[in-house]
């Protein structure tokens, strides 16, 4: 039990970070599909900084350098956004091509410049940087509580990083000006541009905190599921994160609730092919429980889900 | 300089094969209902729109307050206090009444002490009070999407006021409106040139211009005819200028001359998506060369009743055309059986938007020959159909067959839905309200198109809510109310009161 839920937590909580970064854009009407991309890229960035600051030799800086990974995720995940800003902002892409486009871009090119890195500092042409796992702690005294105490043991340290990452963001979008004006986009671009707010600018901003968020979950997922930033990064956590927070219905609680759900599939199904002693190539198959369960659950709750009106819609003032 | 609010002098402003404004220039008083009247594309919008920055003009200046101004944005127009309702309502749907009132002007408070928040709570208070004060009073914690669309046109009335405008656009306020809730905002607007506000009025209905406006612009074709003092102008006077021709008021109609049995309903139910019967056990009868028109208030079954004959809803009991029965039959059936129908909402149901006009003129035959042969469209097909119909019911667009429709005037929409529906030849023509918003011009048009279709010999289901419309075109009323037929009677039998009382359920046969 107490392994189903740190495990889980430690899978839902980059992945709630990646989809609160989708709701930013698609409540301001922007589609968003590229929050694959975005989370690869930021991981690259932060891994890559890490990297070459510290000469591949991470002994003993372990917890400086989480923090300057996180930053510079944070940073990559949000210039490599304007990308798809700019596509489907002042260029009026369509908005599901640019998505698309840019999650095969960035797989392309961080492989690509993983390697050259890798060249450039150490000699072999290598797709991976080795980061090791972030580091945990556990609450003393709270933990001890059966079954809740789960929840402040073995925390890996971008957890409450995650969790305050969430708070400022809900409030952002539901108490702030920006976010009032933001949601508005998302519904009726019409009437911000009539109370003399720039549409453009608003959703350019939008894309950008997704792709900054986007970055920041990356980095997570490379700090702890994989140990590394490799190709396997793309294993569809933003698609996961964009399922999330459609069955959300584009709310941050509700979203929250879906990713746990999400986390909590993943690691019980560990949890069962390994009570059932399931060799390596069966446990593979546990590891689509997830995703059948997004499939299911979107047949039976989508109906009554309501997205932004004006999501995908490019902006044309003159359009009645 | 002089005591002028707004001078607009010698302004053009072009579109891609079209002149909207050409050499305009009006000035406007401070603390008057100026009206701004013409027909559907005349270019009152356009001018409108350059006052309230939407647009800006290829020439010509605009001096607010005497002092020359470039107003490049709405937000630049909100700044000079000039506020605009327009025609079609920019409300967030989800939003409440005072999120929308305070959007890009909002109150500031502190969350959790410290953090710069919206204050929506603490300005639903002011909203109430704003709304009282001018008698227009909405529940600010409403949302837009639970109000109907008078209140919405409030909400956007009291946007301007939040904004303290002086300088007040209305662009047709009274286009959506019952008659009831057009007196309620006509005296709305009279309140707030009363209380020193200026006020434009766009409009192409003269009645409401003669019962509020102080001056009156006429506009027409982007040129401006004449301006003139309302009080002292009759209304006819101003709907020839506004035209730019003799119009009759009183539409020549001959003698009916009936012939074989058309349309035969009977027994028809219809029951809307959560099960309740709007349509109750309707049965009548339409001949070739007669006109049936359908009066009643809005939402008693007419337009169901329409739909169900078309076949765009489902229905019980029978309906035949020439002798056949066609209840059965799907929409292209019945259209190749000869029906043809020019419905309620043409944006939604009678036009694809973002089709060219050439397109949307051939949506009922662009299956068949020379449209498309062997399974591929021929696009020179639709040009040249698509032409033809401009030319011989004179349908104004900026390029011809290739305009998309989206970009054309509601009138000129509807000429477009009537071209391709008169041309198909059918037996039965189904008519929904057919000049909802147009102004005198294209009424008139349309109305000789029925009377010449009928004198054709076509049978005609007219459904209109407007009574005059009724009185004049009709052979045959026919009244319903809640869903049932109250009476069915030749025209010459009733009166207007008669039919009048009809529709409101307080006299039956």
């Amino acid at each position: 039990m107490n392994y189903i839920i740190i495990e889980g937590l430690a899978f839902a909580l980059p992945l709630f970070i990646i989809a609160i970064g989708g709701i930013f854009s698609e409540r301001s009407g922007v589609t968003n599909l590229a929050l694959e991309g975005f989370q690869g890229f930021g991981a690259f960035a932060g891994a890559a900084a890490v990297m070459a600051i510290s000469g591949g030799n991470l002994a003993g800086i372990e917890t400086p350098m989480f923090i300057t990974a996180m930053v510079f995720a944070l940073l990559g995940g949000m210039v490599f956004s304007m990308l798809h800003a700019l596509l489907c902002i002042p260029f009026k892409a369509n908005q599901v091509i640019s998505g698309v486009v840019i999650n095969i871009l960035a797989t392309a090119l961080t492989a690509f410049l993983t390697s050259q890195f890798n060249t450039v500092l150490f000699g072999k042409p290598t797709n991976k940087f080795v980061l090791g796992i972030c580091e945990k702690f556990t609450v003393p005294f709270i933990s001890e509580v059966p079954v809740l105490g789960a929840f402040f043991t073995d925390v890996y340290y971008y957890q409450p990083i995650i969790i305050a990452a969430a708070l400022v963001a809900s409030y952002v979008l539901y108490k702030s000006r920006f976010g009032l004006r933001l949601r508005a986009c998302g519904d009726n671009p019409h009437a911000v541009d009539a109370a003399g707010i720039s549409v453009s600018k608003l959703r350019f901003i939008a894309v950008m905190i997704s792709g900054a968020l986007s970055g920041l979950g990356g980095m997570c997922f490379a700090y702890s599921i994989s140990a590394s930033f490799s190709p396997t990064i793309y294993s569809g956590y933003g698609f996961l994160a964009i399922a999330a927070l459609i069955f959300g219905n584009w709310k941050i609680g509700p979203t929250l609730l879906a990713c746990l759900l999400f986390g909590f599939a993943r690691s019980g199904g560990y949890k069962l092919a390994q009570v059932l002693g399931l060799t390596s190539a069966f446990a593979d198959i546990i590891m689509i429980l997830p995703y059948v369960l997004t499939l299911l659950l979107l047949m039976f709750f989508s109906s009554t889900n309501r997205a932004p009106r004006a999501l995908g819609e490019i902006y044309d003032k003159g359009k009645r | 300089m002089n005591d002028y609010i707004v001078e607009m002098r010698h302004i053009t402003k072009r579109f891609p094969g079209i002149v909207a404004n050409d050499d305009v220039s009006i000035s406007i008083k401070k603390g008057e209902i100026y009206a701004i009247l013409g027909e559907n594309g005349a270019g009152k919008s356009t001018l409108m729109s350059m006052l309230f920055g939407m647009y800006e003009p290829d020439e010509g200046e605009i001096f607010i307050r005497g002092k020359r101004e470039s107003i490049s944005s709405p937000a630049y127009a909100a700044k000079l206090n000039i506020g605009m309702v327009h025609q079609h309502f920019k409300l967030v749907q989800n939003y409440t009444i005072t999120e929308n009132i305070i959007l890009g002007m909002e109150p500031k408070s502190r969350f959790l002490g410290f953090l710069p928040s919206v204050d929506v709570k603490g300005t639903n208070k002011k909203i109430a009070e704003l709304s009282k004060r001018y008698g227009l009073e909405v529940d600010p914690k409403k949302k837009i999407e639970e109000i109907g669309v008078s209140t919405q046109q409030r909400v956007e009335i009291l946007k301007m006021l939040y904004r303290e405008a002086e300088i007040l656009i209305f662009d047709e306020p009274t286009a959506v409106l019952t008659p009831q809730e057009i007196e309620f905002l006509l005296e709305i607007i009279r309140e707030l040139r009363n209380s020193g506000k200026t006020i434009i009025l766009i409009t192409h209905k003269l009645e409401e211009i003669k019962k509020v406006a102080d001056r009156c612009a006429i506009l027409c074709r982007g040129k401006l005819v004449d301006v003139l003092d309302v009080k002292t102008t009759s209304t006819k006077t101003m709907a020839n200028l506004m035209v730019g021709r003799e119009i009759n008021f009183r539409t020549e109609k001959t003698e009916a001359n009936f012939g074989e049995k058309v349309l035969s309903v009977s027994g028809l139910d219809v029951r809307n998506d959560d099960g309740v019967s709007v349509v109750k056990d309707v049965s009548f009868d339409i001949k070739a060369g007669e006109i049936f028109a359908v009066a009643g208030v809005s939402g008693n079954g007419q337009e169901e009743l329409a739909d169900a004959i078309a076949g765009l809803i489902k229905s019980s009991g029978s309906i035949s055309l020439k002798g056949a029965d066609i209840s059965e039959m799907t929409v292209r059936e019945r259209s190749e059986m000869g029906i043809s129908y020019i419905p309620q909402d043409r944006q939604e149901v009678g036009l694809v938007l973002d089709f060219s006009l050439g397109e949307n003129l051939a949506l009922k035959d662009y299956y068949k020959e020379p449209f498309c042969k062997n399974g591929i469209l021929h696009h020179k097909a639709f040009l040249i159909h698509g032409q033809k119909l401009i030319d011989e019911y004179d349908i104004r667009s900026g390029q011809g067959a290739k305009t998309q429709v989206r970009s054309m005037s509601g009138g000129n929409q509807q000429k477009a839905i009537v071209a391709r529906e008169i041309i198909s030849d059918s037996a039965l023509m189904i008519f929904v309200q057919p000049t909802r918003g147009l102004d005198i011009g294209a009424i008139e048009n349309i109305h000789r198109q029925i009377l010449s279709e009928r004198d054709k010999g076509k049978a005609i289901l007219l459904i209109s809510l407007e009574l005059e419309e009724i009185i004049s075109l009709a052979d045959t009323i026919g009244v319903m109310y809640s869903g049932e037929m109250q009476t069915i009677a030749a025209a010459g039998s009733l009166t207007s009161n008669q039919v009048g009382e009809f529709m409101m359920g307080v006299r039956s046969v």
